[in-house]
């Protein structure tokens, strides 16, 4: 058997290229310190060191720190998504509840590690984020699930025929986000952040029931 | 008639040292702050460094250590400075809606009006407002509060007026307002929407969030 020759407390598998073992070190390290300290608040190189790769390494393998945390959301996101297409057709009630149920599955999702949920909306602002990226807002997976969730609201009945529902959804996902601030002004919690979210699911549902 | 030339009006009005050297630093200040503005509008608060923005300005970063604590002072400087100006904007706007929905418009307008021409400056400011430490001074700014309570004022005038239900849910519509107002900077941002584009999408958000609050 071969020594590992740069890092002795890990040994990688024969078969798996070097190239993808870096790439898994570096992206385990970037959700660490995103989740400690933000994007802002990390570079590069202190995610090369945290991996134990040369900086250099780490960008042979991504362009940009925009790119990294893009990696590491999608990888959660799959997750939360493959969750939400699990439990988003047996859901019953009205257009307003289960938006309501909908957006509790993310907030307890995000909650344990929502710096770096917070990271992952500064990251839409950052300068040298590659346009393949896909920071906050240009998730297109959660525009449809919302507008799945209205569409049978339009069916059941509770939804306006006539509304545009792509300004609810649009309405809806910056409601969720802008949510998360809370957590940046007063440290809330997942329970804090459902609780908020909730009556604003109930305002906008007002906004959109038949008159 | 007898011309006086500026340099005997400057001869005959003596001017002070002290006032001279206050002069001084306050252009020295107004240096470094054009030079931090340009710099985080072309690189973000992040890739801006001090040493730049020293550079751009002309001066050694000492010289910009002698006015500013850091980085994060000149940018907060820099925002006051913006966001005073924007709630003026934004109050006058407000007085010349004949309705609720009309001035909660305006005031939107006025807001994407004056950052029209800055808009990569409003980007570094969304990336900073974002982040652990830069969130909360730049939210607690107090233009910043200024403009959350302009929109509050303007649900509770209407529910004096009659349009609104006297329980409105002023406090969290006002915040949902302007969370929507702010959330469109994304499209104005990135997506290049025209004035036109953002007023019609933000006409669209007011009618929605102040629906359930209408009389009737």
């Amino acid at each position: 058997m071969k020594a590992d020759a740069d890092n002795g407390s890990e040994r990688t598998p024969a078969r798996r290229s070097q190239k993808e073992a870096t790439r898994q070190r570096v992206l385990a390290a970037a959700r660490e310190l995103f989740d400690t300290h933000g994007y802002q608040g990390t570079t590069i190189r202190e995610i090369a060191r945290h991996a134990g790769v040369a900086v250099g390494s780490v960008f042979t393998t991504f362009a940009s720190k925009g790119e990294i945390l893009s990696e590491v959301m999608q990888s959660r996101l799959d997750r939360l998504y493959g969750e939400l297409d699990r439990v988003m057709p047996h859901l019953r009630g009205s257009t307003a509840d289960r938006l309501r149920t909908m957006f509790a599955i993310h907030f307890n999702f995000e909650a344990p590690n929502v710096r770096l949920f917070l990271s992952h909306i500064a990251a839409a602002y950052d300068w040298t984020l590659p346009p393949t990226a896909r920071p906050y807002g240009r998730t297109p997976r959660l525009q449809e699930i919302i507008l799945e969730c209205l569409d049978k609201g339009v069916h059941q009945g509770d939804v306006r025929p006539e509304a545009r529902l792509q300004d609810i959804v649009d309405l809806l996902m910056s409601a969720y986000a802008w949510t998360y601030r809370l957590v940046v002004t007063e440290g809330a919690d997942a329970k804090r952040l459902t609780e908020v979210m909730d009556r604003q699911i109930g305002l906008i549902a007002e906004g959109f029931q038949p008159r | 008639m007898k011309h006086i030339s500026p340099t005997q009006v400057a001869a005959e009005s003596p001017v002070r040292a002290p006032t001279r050297r206050a002069l001084a630093k306050q252009q020295t200040r107004q240096k470094v702050l054009a030079a931090a503005r340009r710099l985080f509008a072309e690189q973000g608060y992040e890739g801006a460094t001090i040493r730049d923005i020293a550079a751009a300005a002309g001066m050694s970063t000492g010289a910009v250590f002698a006015n500013f604590t850091d980085k994060s002072d000149l940018f907060r400087e820099i925002m006051t400075a913006d966001c005073e100006a924007l709630l003026d904007a934004m109050r006058e706007a407000a007085g010349k809606g004949r309705n609720v929905e009309e001035a909660l418009l305006k005031v939107f307008m006025a807001g994407y009006g004056f950052y029209k021409s800055r808009l990569p400056l409003a980007r570094a400011a969304f990336g900073v407002s974002w982040s652990p430490d830069g969130g909360p001074t730049l939210r607690g700014l107090g233009p910043v509060q200024g403009m959350s309570e302009l929109f509050a004022e303007q649900l509770n005038l209407a529910v004096e007026r009659g349009e609104l239900r006297q329980e409105a849910e002023v406090k969290l519509r006002s915040q949902m307002l302007f969370d929507a107002y702010l959330s469109n900077y994304v499209q104005a941002i990135f997506e290049g929407w025209s004035l036109e584009a953002l007023q019609a999408r933000a006409r669209d958000q007011i009618r929605i969030l102040l629906a359930g609050a209408r009389r009737g």
